[in-house]
Parts: C-alpha cells; sequence; structure tokens
C-alpha cells in the first residue's frame, strides 16, 4: 500500500486528540459527595457495563474517525493485479477478434458463452474511448470481415448486441490476419488486437502466423471456464447393407469425447424425423468410438433423410449429424472392347473394368457387361428380341474403348439411343483411324478426332517421363470431378505419352472442354446430343497411351463419368458438406431448381442462372440439416429430385474445444506504441475511507444520543 | 418578630443553638393558634364524692359551694415523660446536596423539640451515633439547665460533622435496654441509610415495647430529585466507593430505586405503629416540628401516656 500525500499522515497525531478529550473529560468530571450512593452503585451493576462499553465504543469511534481522516486525506492506494484486459483510453487503432464459432454457443449456467464475450467486448469499447478507430472481426471460418476501422462505435455496439454463434468452427488465424491488415491501414501508432476467445487449439495455426515481428499488440481476452467438456458426432457414414435385407442400410456414426472425463452416452437414430434405433456409448476420456446402427430405410423410397443424435449437452449443436441415406441405383453400363486380348492385363479394357466394379463387388453400384465391336452387330433391329441380341434400351452408358470406325448404320442406331437420354464414352486408341471416324461416327462424337502425337517420339528412355503430358484446367465445379481437387495430385500426376487431337466441333450442342493437357490440348469434351450426352476423351482408357490407370484417381474419374452419362452423380451419403461450403448441383434438362434447406436457408435457380449450365452452386448452407432439391423440368413437371438433396453438417474439428497453448497464439507486436506493459493497476481507497468516516460519525452521533 | 416561615438556610446564619431551637420552638408554636400543649404533668380526669383519705387539698371548694357535698378533683398524673432524641451522627448525614446539611437539619429538629420539652419539663435525654468511637449519650434530665448542657452536646455533634457508618440500631437498643421499666419518647433523627435495614428492626422492637416512637425521616431534596447533569464522580461518605457516571444515564433507575426505599420504610413503620415523617432539608424546620406535634396530638392522651 502506498500514500499520494503521505505528508498527510502527520494527521494521525489528531489521534491524541480524543483520547486526550476522553482523559480530561475523565478528570474534569464534576465530584459529588453522595449519601445514596449505594442505590447509584446498585444502579450500576446494572448498567455499567453497558455504560463502560458505550464509553470505550465512543472513544474508539473517535479514534478510528481521526484516523480516517488522516488517511483519507494522505490518499492511500493500493496495487493489485489486473484482471481484465489491459485496456488503456486515447486515440488508437484496436480490432476486437471475437470468437463466434459455432462452440461460442457452448452454454454456462444456461447462457452461451458468447452473450459473456460480446459484454466484455462491448466493455472494452467503451474503456477505449470515443478518440479510438476501431474494427470487429469475427473469427468463425469463412465469416466476412470489415474493410476498415470506424469510430461509429454505436454500430460496433449494435454488431456486437447481434452477434450470434455460427456454425463454423474457428479460424482465429484468419481472423488475426485480417485485424492486422486492417490496424496497417491506420495512422495511430498505438495498434492493439484484443483477442475475446474460446482459444480452441483447432482456430490457432502455427505454420502460418498472422503476423510478423511488426504486428499489432495482442491482449487475449481470457474468458474461458477451466473445463469445457464436449461429446460430439464427428462423423456419419451410410452404406448399403444387404445383411439388413433388400432395404437395409449402415450407418456408422462417430462419436468423440473431447473431455478429459469418461463420458457414458446415448446415441438415437431417426429416419424421416422418426427414431428407429438407439444405442449408447460409453467412452474413455480424448476417445473416439464408432457406433453402427442397421436399419431399413421405409418401403416405397429410395431414399430418406437420416440423422443421429446423442444426448445434448453444453454446446448442442454438435450433438447431431445428418444424413441422406439411400439404396444405390446402379448403373448399366455396355463396354465394347476395340482391342480384346487374350493376356487379360493387356485387354482394353482391364483396368476399365476393374474401376467400374472394383473387386467385382455386387454393390459396386455399376454392372457392366463387356462386348467386342464385332458383338454390336447384334445390336440390329432385325436381330432384336433374339437371345443373343444386345438390347441398348437394357444399358444407361456405352463405353466405345478403342473401337474401330462403325458402319453408318450403328451409328446411327447408337446415336438414336443417345439422342433418346444414352449416355456415350469414347476413347480413341491404336485401332481408330481418325479419318474413318470423320466418315461414318461424328454424330456420336463432340468433336472430330485428328491423328493422335506421341510426345516421347524419338525420345530416349530417360526422357520419356520428362516429355509427357498431365492433364490441366479440369473444371472442378463439374460433376465428373466433383471428388477432385483444383490440383488434385492423383489426376495430375499421371502421364500421357499419346493423345489424339481433335478436329472442329460436330453438330452436338453445349460442347464444353472438362479438360486439357499441358500443351493446351482437350482432354475430355463433353456435349450434350439430344437428351444424350456424349464424352470424348483424347486417350487410351488402358496403359497403352498412358499411365492414367494406374494412379487412384482413374477409378473415381471413371465412375463419375459413367454417373455422369447416366445422370446418376454421386450415391447418395457419399460426398459429406460442411456448413459454409458450395454445394455442385447438376441441372440436366431441369429449367428451374429449387434449394429448400433450414428454415432461411434456401435459393431458387431459374432463368439466366440455369439456362445454358450443367450444374450450379449453391453456396447458402449456413446452418447444419437436409437440404432438398425441386425440380422442374421442360416439360413443366416440378418434383422432388432426391438425387440431387444433399446433408450439411458441421465441421466436426470445431467440436474439439481443446486449449490452444501459449506458443499457439502469435506472438504480441511492438504495435503498443512503446507504452510500458502495466499489468498492475492502482486502487485508490481514499473512497473508501471517507465513506467509512461518514459511517463512524453517524455511529458517533448514536452512541452520545443514547 | 421572626417570620412566619424560616428557611433552614437563614436559621443557619442566627446565633447558637439555643437561640435557633427557641426560634424554631417559638415559629412552630405561632403556627399552631389553638392548639394544646401536651406533654404536661398533671391534668384533670374527673370529680369523685369525697371519701375518707382522699387528700384534702383536691377537694373542689367551688363544687361544695354549688351543691354542698364535697367532691375530689381526680387527676391523670402524668409522670415526668422521658424523651430520647437519637440523632445519626453517620457520615451519610453529612450530605448537603444545595443547602443545609442533613446532619445539621436534623440536629437543629431535635433542639426545637429538646426546647418544647424542656420547657414541658419533660426529661430529655439525647444519644449521637454513628461512629462507635465518637458515640455521645446524654442522659435524660429535665431541669431547665439540662437544656443548656444537651444543646451544647448536640451543638459539638453538628459542629464536628458527620462521621463513621454505623447505624442508629446500635443506639436504640441500647435506649430500649435503659427504658426498660418506663415507658419513653423515642425520636430518631436519621436518614435510615444502613445497608440492613437493622434499624427498622429496632424501631419496630422499641414500639413492641409499648415505647411511643417518631422517626424525622431526613433527605436531602438532591438525593429525592437526583438533579445532576454531566460527567460526574459520586464518591460515598461512609465508603471509598466512587462512581463516573453520566447521571442522566442511571436517573430514572436511580429514582425508582428510593422510591422503593421510602415505600419500605414507610410501610415497616406504620405496619410497627410508628410515627413516620419524610423530612427534605429544605422544609421549614418549625414545619417540620409542628408536623411531629400534631401527630402526636392526634394519637391522643392514652397514647402519649402510655
Amino acid at each position: 500500500m502506498g500514500f499520494l500525500a503521505p505528508l498527510m499522515l502527520a494527521g494521525l497525531a489528531g489521534l491524541l486528540v480524543p483520547i486526550a478529550i476522553h482523559l480530561i473529560g475523565r478528570r474534569r468530571a464534576r465530584v459529588v459527595k453522595f449519601a445514596a450512593l449505594d442505590f447509584l452503585l446498585a444502579t450500576k451493576r446494572r448498567t455499567a457495563r453497558r455504560l463502560q462499553l458505550r464509553e470505550r465504543l465512543l472513544l474508539a469511534v473517535r479514534v478510528i474517525a481521526c484516523a480516517a481522516v488522516a488517511l483519507a486525506l494522505a490518499k492511500p492506494f493500493t496495487s493489485c493485479e489486473r484482471k481484465g484486459p489491459q485496456v488503456t483510453r486515447g486515440p488508437q487503432a484496436a480490432v476486437l477478434v471475437i470468437d463466434d464459432s459455432f462452440a461460442s454457443g457452448y452454454l454456462l449456467d444456461g447462457k452461451p458463452w458468447l452473450g459473456r464475450a460480446t459484454a466484455e467486448a462491448r466493455h472494452i469499447v467503451q474503456q477505449l474511448g470515443p478518440e479510438a478507430e476501431l474494427a470487429i472481426v469475427r473469427a468463425s471460418e469463412g465469416a466476412d470481415h470489415p474493410t476498415e476501422l470506424t469510430r461509429d462505435h454505436l454500430r460496433l455496439r449494435d454488431q456486437l448486441l447481434a452477434l450470434e454463434p455460427s456454425a463454423r468452427p474457428a479460424d482465429t488465424t484468419r481472423a488475426l490476419a485480417r485485424a492486422s491488415q486492417l490496424l496497417s491501414a491506420s495512422s495511430h501508432a498505438r495498434k492493439t488486437v484484443y483477442l475475446v476467445s474460446l482459444l480452441a487449439k483447432h482456430g490457432l495455426r502455427t505454420d502460418d502466423p498472422p503476423w510478423g515481428k511488426d504486428g499489432p499488440a495482442l491482449v487475449v481476452v481470457d474468458l474461458r471456464p477451466e473445463e469445457l467438456p464436449n461429446v460430439a458426432i464427428t462423423a456419419l457414414r451410410v452404406d448399403a447393407e444387404p445383411g439388413a435385407g433388400t432395404r437395409g442400410v449402415a450407418f456408422d456414426a462417430e462419436v468423440a469425447n473431447f473431455s478429459d472425463a469418461p463420458a457414458t452416452i446415448e446415441l438415437s437414430l431417426a429416419i424421416a424425423d422418426k427414431v428407429v434405433a438407439r444405442g449408447s456409448l460409453s467412452l474413455a476420456p480424448l476417445e473416439r468410438k464408432t457406433k453402427r446402427f442397421l436399419a431399413a430405410l421405409p418401403s416405397g423410397t429410395r431414399a430418406a433423410d437420416a440423422s443421429v443424435s446423442i444426448t445434448p449437452d453444453a454446446l448442442a449443436i454438435d450433438d447431431r449429424r445428418w444424413v441422406r441415406a439411400s439404396l444405390r441405383d446402379q448403373v448399366r453400363v455396355l463396354l465394347v472392347d476395340g482391342d480384346p486380348r487374350t493376356v487379360r492385363h493387356d485387354d482394353e479394357l482391364f483396368y476399365l473394368e476393374a474401376a467400374l466394379r472394383p473387386g467385382d463387388r455386387e454393390d459396386s453400384g455399376t454392372s457392366v457387361r463387356t462386348i467386342t465391336a464385332e458383338e454390336l452387330a447384334g445390336i440390329e433391329p432385325a436381330a432384336k428380341g433374339t437371345a443373343a441380341a444386345i438390347d441398348l434400351e437394357s444399358f444407361d452408358v456405352i463405353v466405345l474403348a478403342n473401337v474401330a470406325a462403325l458402319p453408318p448404320e450403328r451409328v446411327n442406331l447408337i446415336s438414336a439411343w443417345v439422342r433418346a437420354g444414352g449416355g456415350i464414352l469414347v476413347a480413341p486408341g491404336d485401332r481408330v483411324d481418325p479419318a474413318a471416324y470423320d466418315h461414318t461416327m461424328l454424330p456420336l462424337l463432340p468433336q472430330s478426332l485428328r491423328d493422335p502425337i506421341d510426345t516421347t517420339w524419338g525420345a530416349q528412355a530417360e526422357d520419356r517421363d520428362s516429355r509427357a503430358l498431365h492433364l490441366v484446367k479440369w473444371e472442378a465445379d463439374h460433376p465428373i470431378f466433383t471428388p477432385f481437387s483444383k490440383t488434385a495430385p492423383e489426376l495430375a500426376a499421371a502421364k500421357f505419352f499419346k493423345v489424339s487431337l481433335l478436329g472442329p466441333t460436330t453438330a452436338t450442342s453445349d460442347r464444353k472442354v472438362l479438360a486439357r493437357f499441358t500443351n493446351g490440348a482437350a482432354a475430355l469434351v463433353e456435349a450434350s446430343i439430344g437428351s444424350g450426352r456424349t464424352l470424348l476423351f483424347a486417350s487410351t482408357l488402358d496403359r497403352d497411351w498412358n499411365d492414367l490407370a494406374i494412379h487412384p484417381g482413374f477409378l473415381p474419374l471413371m465412375q463419375q463419368a459413367v454417373r455422369h452419362l447416366a445422370r446418376k452423380h454421386a450415391a447418395f451419403g457419399e460426398t459429406e458438406h460442411f456448413v459454409g461450403s458450395s454445394v455442385v448441383l447438376s441441372t440436366g434438362d431441369l429449367k428451374k431448381l429449387e434449394v429448400r434447406g433450414p428454415p432461411g436457408l434456401g435459393a431458387v435457380f431459374e432463368g439466366d442462372r440455369i439456362a445454358g449450365r450443367s450444374s450450379v452452386r449453391f453456396g447458402r448452407t449456413e446452418r447444419p440439416g437436409v437440404f432438398r432439391v425441386i425440380g422442374t423440368d421442360a416439360t413443366g413437371n416440378t418434383h422432388d429430385r432426391d438425387e440431387l438433396a444433399f446433408a450439411v453438417n458441421l465441421d466436426a474439428r470445431g467440436g474439439d474445444l481443446t486449449r490452444a497453448a501459449e506458443t499457439d497464439l502469435p506472438p504480441s507486436g511492438t504495435g503498443a506504441g512503446g507504452l510500458p506493459v502495466d499489468t498492475s493497476r492502482r486502487v485508490e481507497l481514499w473512497h473508501a475511507l471517507a465513506a467509512a468516516l461518514l459511517l463512524l460519525l453517524l455511529v458517533e452521533g448514536l452512541l452520545v444520543q443514547r | 418578630m421572626l417570620p412566619e416561615r424560616i428557611d433552614p438556610s437563614h436559621l443557619a446564619r442566627l446565633g447558637s443553638l439555643p437561640i435557633k431551637a427557641r426560634v424554631i420552638v417559638e415559629g412552630a408554636l405561632s403556627g399552631m393558634h389553638r392548639a394544646k400543649l401536651h406533654g404536661s404533668s398533671v391534668e384533670f380526669a374527673e370529680h369523685k364524692e369525697y371519701s375518707p383519705g382522699d387528700e384534702l387539698r383536691h377537694v373542689d371548694w367551688k363544687a361544695y359551694a354549688k351543691v354542698d357535698r364535697y367532691y375530689v378533683k381526680q387527676f391523670e398524673q402524668e409522670s415526668q415523660l422521658a424523651i430520647y432524641l437519637v440523632l445519626d451522627a453517620s457520615a451519610s448525614m453529612a450530605f448537603a446536596g444545595g443547602g443545609m446539611a442533613k446532619l445539621e437539619y436534623a440536629g437543629l429538629s431535635l433542639a426545637a423539640l429538646a426546647y418544647l420539652a424542656i420547657q414541658q419539663q419533660d426529661k430529655v435525654g439525647l444519644v449521637a451515633c454513628g461512629d462507635r468511637a465518637l458515640e455521645t449519650i446524654v442522659p435524660p434530665r429535665g431541669r431547665t439547665t439540662h437544656l443548656h448542657d444537651l444543646l451544647s452536646v448536640l451543638d459539638s455533634v453538628m459542629t464536628r460533622g458527620g462521621a463513621g457508618d454505623e447505624s442508629p440500631a446500635a443506639a436504640l437498643q441500647r435506649i430500649a435496654e435503659l427504658s426498660r421499666r418506663r415507658r419513653a419518647l423515642v425520636v430518631l433523627a436519621s436518614d435510615l441509610m444502613d445497608t440492613d435495614d437493622k434499624t427498622l428492626e429496632v424501631l419496630a422492637q422499641l414500639r413492641a415495647q409499648r415505647h411511643d416512637v417518631s422517626v424525622l425521616h431526613v433527605l436531602d431534596p438532591h438525593e429525592l430529585s437526583f438533579p445532576y447533569d454531566g460527567l460526574t464522580q459520586f464518591e460515598a461518605l461512609e465508603s471509598n466507593h466512587k462512581l463516573l457516571v453520566n447521571p442522566a444515564a442511571i436517573k430514572r433507575d436511580y429514582l425508582e430505586r428510593m422510591e422503593a426505599f421510602l415505600t419500605r420504610c414507610r410501610g415497616a413503620l406504620a405496619a410497627a405503629g410508628i410515627d413516620y415523617h419524610l423530612t427534605p432539608t429544605d422544609r421549614p424546620l418549625e414545619a417540620t416540628l409542628l408536623e411531629l406535634l400534631v401527630a402526636r396530638s392526634r394519637l391522643g392522651p392514652a397514647r402519649r401516656a402510655g
């Protein structure tokens, strides 16, 4: 404890005044020799203690009052550690980074943590004073950030009041980086970032610090309680389960216990909003377990919404996860082998067959029939109905792999089938003669073929790989490339040594190059033929011209291609969408497409937004849940497009509330403007003393009156 | 001419005690008007027809002249009354709240009584108690010169002031022993502030022995009203006790105790048939004397004769 005016302590000598008055008062008492003192003594025996106590109390009160006066004038103060954030009033630039990730909805005493955070943020805004230029940056992943600092504190307070937990995980590092950018544009010497966060480890990336040494000062407002136990469903997968019947499906719910205490939770599976199964799990601290539910989809439907929930805890939003469960539609593919071999792995279709029916499993979603080019004769109308005949109507897709040019009548037959809605994939090879193709096959192609080029021609063996072409610039938004990122190495690493060049376009419509080679030549071209589609791949489907077939990207690429041609895109439940991500929806022949999600989330694509597009991108996935798609085709028929409906879930990373280490936080920069960091605050005590003095005077008055 | 009411404080400025006593008596007698003086030694009672043996000097010659018969006057022959004046001269009697000390007041009262009694040729004795070592006893005598001796002793006791803490009980018991054969009038002037009420018991005992007992309960007005204010240190007169106190804080309690004390004294003495007079020291002495005489006259000749 210290004193601002220690000289005033000399006033403590005033303590002697009441003592002296007391003693003098005793001395100055009138002396009366009294005969009836016995009566007084008897009276005194009853009141003496009270009187003596009163006298002593009076003396004590007066002494303390004198001391209080002297002490108050000396202005005592004490220092204590600052509990709140270090906030200095005055001209400065500051950004408040508020954690509004879904974890900020964690209930503490029945109220979301975010309420505490915004209250503290408002307090900081008030403390900073009107001269401070401020901004508020939300720390949830993908949140919109302000573009400049402002002195409009009222608007900032309104923003804080309106802040609600998002459904996204935290991306604190990105928010801090944005805060640093905003502050760098300010001319103030003092630049501070106030981080009001749960400090979850998942939101901080140590490999990508938000600022360097010259960054702003960082003040961490730690409102996080010691313990934040949380149990969450982190994944939900659904698969066909023949063992559970013809409509059987299996749900695998992964549950994680992010707390340091064991947990026993109840799970329930709901299909079409009806609970059909329950279970329980015991989880050790920090343990993950998977619970499998077997169920059958309701009869009469091929797809349904399903969700698994656990007993709600303080963070309820991650206690439920949705999925679209469906019975898989098989794609019927007719493979035409243009170069059959007796050595199996030399066969033109060896890799394609394996890709379309991995493990030759019944549940691969694809049924394949392979014929030779010669067997195409079986598709003659005259032969239709015979046992050996091939009915094109029983197929969804035809793949012509290194098939020599077909006679015109065959081509017309296949072309008619395509126009009626079929899909055809054409891949060249050594048996393909571009000139012959130009003569008869153009009705089935988006572009004519030219002679192939061999990029390794004349090269030494060691230079062969370096001269190979690679796939680039694929349309990542196209349904065929949905499984791939824009730089997917599983595709980009494939080497193409020989490719067919493409000539002029044919009489098809909606031609689109979906991927190119590194030399700029088209690699995959799509076009519409009537109601059907055609795909032209500019290289072989085996390893004769490239090594794509032995790369991981081959299988999903082929699967997606035949499904796209068959209008059967990703099987339900196979693709998981997170909150905030964009979902590509294949439009097909739809003229209008409406997406309906949780309340307030939806979109309608029609007119220019859908015309001439094979797919649309839906980005309003702000809340988890099931999004239904309603399509209107050219004939005006409107109905649910179950195959397009999708489920959106939380990014499970956000449920892990493990506290970040000190080292995970970026270091506080020099933006404090050279101000000394004062971790203690002065508490002046004279106010309390003055109040005590008033109280003492009141007590003294009462004692004197008695 | 003496004033009709003599303030005790004015009386103190008068000369010697005999003069004071005379002033008090005359003041009292002037206020009695037709009041009869009692205590004469021979009083007419009735006539009786003469029979041989009767004293001739008692023959009523006037009656003989009227009715021609000899009648003899019969008298109630009062023997000479012994009056014991008991003065409590203990230290507590020295208290003087603002005017005359209780001891002085009591002494003057008894002096006046002695004056009056001697004039009536009664025998008057004095016992001054309070300090056993200084106890003074003047045997009862009826001569006029005795009055001078008695008042001298009384004056010396008053001049000496109160001392000691002995109650009048011992002195009263001694009187009881001395006057075992003859009834006496015992007049006690005291503040009765003995702690064990022994005095009241002995007084009752005296009354039970058919003595005539009167008590002048002499108290200072300050003792009755407790008019003190401000921090005061009270010091006992008969002990070393001291008490520093704010009187206002205990006044109510004190007055209650005083009232209870007076009630107890009055009740106990009345129960024993003792003549009790509460006598504040600011009260005129002749009024006190007159009250005492009036009260005795009300008791009637039988009581007075014993």
